[in-house]
């Protein structure tokens, strides 16, 4: 199978891949709509993480710091002065961002650059540490983060949070996001800086002996991963047209590993299957958490019951599948076919 | 021409010595050979070369140049390569990635053009390519090039090391005890590849090795340490019948001493 015939069929997908999501914007119901929304969210985080987790094997638990920051940041800047003053009412907003009002997309790219900024803080400290203390400095952070942004009462609000914030997020946006997130990653894996964080996770010692700069790379790798971070923080704030600090907070960053270590540490492909299934899933299995009667025996409905589902499936995967669903692995148009011709011999 | 120099070198752990006031001039083109028995500090004085340890004392010179304390990634892209006792290859990644790794630090092309895939980078993706695939030729790895590392047979490994880290472009290879785990034709056929690429890359050797007939045939000269100090330096010849040095290894023959 020849370059150009692989081209062409990425070209068809993609422009089929468009109209559905056109198709799906005009006529699906809102309840869809918004599914598909969180799964692209899901899928720029989860791809963002296994940058940072699963590519460069910095165990990072930051993600919800970096999308917090990304959300307050752009919701701040689209927000309407006159919004701004109605949701200040404690204490009013400082100048000039009660003057501000940028398009929804710079307000976006603004979020991810502030997260990026945050991303190379953490990651540059974070270089003298690795493994688990790794995981726990950059889940101190994101508690610091939330703390901060808890008691910034003239910026952030505070714990009263950000209401009302129009709704900008659409399929196109959320869809156009995630595309661009898998297109912009998978080809930094690919790439010679990608062979490099890579060579990091595989024996950090040989790799500096290679010649590869640690320093350089950790911090590429978290200032990527955080900008899309960002990004991903800004979309599900003007989605769910509320944010509030304690919204980020470390069950979220589990959901984004889950997502991670369910598809495959080290798999763009399974992070992208992984973040689609679960935004279904966690509709899909509202029902446990009504009342329900099973052989007679009636359960009041328990909210939460649908993370324990959730939780189960970790530990099963982490005990029986470690690789995750796909490993390392990616799909390509080579795999297809070959699985093809071989079921068709 | 002195090419890798080391002064007064000495490394303390804590209370340890564990190599002190080791000397070392290592002429362009030499290939000389570092023994003694375990735990004599050989790997150390490698680690100190490539500031993977801090030195304590004294200085390491490349070409004039004091690269005492310099990181490690940097003293890689002045010209100093090794590999590693127990072999450190990236295991998850296939032998031509490894190997491509290498190239990564004489990279000029930015993040962005490498994501975007502008000219630029993709010129210098094809130069990698080609240099690679050159370099698994010359070690007749070509054939194992989408394997991956850790899935090889221990002698290939070995010899992937040291293609990865001919791939930096060194004048000074250290080589740590490439030939432990083999039997004696491999170990005589590692002789003929250390001399090979010695020839062909330019390189100045420094080896480590625990097989005194590889030693002995392809070191022109040897330095050996004994719990961190140079007890002895000088030819093959004069070394195996120094008896200090068999002393060192096989202690002093007397029960009772």
């Amino acid at each position: 199978m020849d370059r150009r015939m692989k081209l062409i069929l990425t070209i068809v997908s993609l422009l089929v891949f468009i109209l559905l999501l056109w198709l799906a914007e005009s006529y699906m119901d809102p309840f869809i709509k918004r599914i598909l929304n969180v799964a692209a969210i899901y899928v720029i985080l989860g791809v963002s993480l296994n940058l940072i987790n699963g590519f460069t094997g910095q165990f990072s638990l930051g993600h919800a710091g970096f999308m917090s920051l990304g959300a307050y940041a752009s919701a701040l800047l689209y927000m309407s002065p006159a919004l701004k003053a109605t949701n200040f009412f404690i204490e009013p907003i400082i100048w000039p961002l009660s003057e501000i009002q940028i398009p929804f997309f710079f307000a976006l790219l603004v979020g991810g650059a502030i997260a990026a900024v945050a991303g190379f803080a953490v990651g540059a400290p974070c270089l003298r540490v690795g493994g688990d203390y790794l995981a726990i400095v950059t889940y101190g952070f994101a508690e610091i983060i939330r703390v901060i942004l808890n008691n910034l009462q003239n910026i952030t609000n505070g714990p009263l949070g950000l209401k009302g914030l129009p709704t900008y997020t659409n399929l196109y946006w959320s869809w156009g996001w995630a595309l661009f997130t898998i297109f912009f990653i998978k080809k930094l894996v690919d790439s010679s800086y990608g062979r490099a964080l890579k060579s990091i996770r595989e024996d950090e010692v040989a790799a500096e002996a290679m010649g590869v700069n640690l320093f350089k790379h950790k911090t590429l790798a978290f200032v990527i991963g955080a900008f899309f971070a960002g990004i991903g923080g800004g979309l599900l704030g003007s989605l769910l047209m509320t944010i509030d600090p304690n919204s980020f907070n470390i069950s979220l960053t589990f959901q984004i590993v889950m997502i991670v270590l369910l598809g495959g540490l080290g798999s763009i492909t399974g992070s992208v299957v992984m973040g689609v299934s679960i935004a279904f899933l966690m509709e899909l299995l509202r029902f446990v958490e009504s009342p329900m009667t099973i052989f007679g025996l009636t359960i009041p409905g328990i909210s939460g019951m649908r993370m324990l589902i959730f939780a189960l499936i970790l530990v099963i995967t982490v005990i029986f599948f470690r690789r995750g669903l796909f490993g390392q692995k990616e799909f390509s148009w080579d795999w297809i076919f070959r699985s093809k011709r071989r079921n068709a011999e | 021409m002195s090419l890798l120099k080391l002064e007064h070198v000495t490394k303390r752990f804590g209370g340890l010595t564990a190599v002190s006031d080791f000397n070392l001039d290592l002429q362009e083109g030499e290939l000389v050979g570092l023994i003694g028995p375990n735990g004599a500090g050989k790997t150390t004085i490698f680690n100190l070369i490539t500031n993977t340890y801090l030195v304590s004392e004294g200085k390491v010179i490349l070409g004039g140049k004091d690269i005492t304390g310099m990181k490690t990634d940097r003293i890689t892209a002045e010209g100093i390569a090794r590999t590693f006792q127990n072999i450190r290859l990236f295991g998850e990644l296939t032998a031509l990635d490894n190997v491509r790794t290498a190239f990564h630090l004489r990279l000029k092309s930015s993040v962005l053009s490498a994501v975007f895939g502008l000219p630029g980078y993709r010129k210098e993706e094809k130069e990698i390519d080609d240099k690679a695939m050159l370099l698994l030729k010359t070690l007749g790895l070509e054939k194992y090039k989408d394997d991956l590392a850790g899935s090889l047979p221990y002698g290939l490994q070995r010899k992937l090391e040291i293609s990865r880290a001919l791939a930096t472009n060194p004048k000074v290879l250290l080589l740590d005890e490439p030939a432990a785990g083999m039997n004696p034709e491999e170990t005589l056929a590692l002789a003929a590849l250390i001399m090979r690429i010695r020839k062909e890359f330019n390189l100045t050797v420094l080896l480590i090795e625990h097989d005194m007939s590889l030693v002995m045939s392809i070191c022109e000269r040897i330095v050996v340490l004994d719990h961190g100090v140079t007890i002895a330096r000088g030819l093959p010849k004069e070394i195996q019948n120094n008896p200090e040095v068999i002393t060192a290894y096989l202690g002093t023959g007397d029960l009772y001493a």
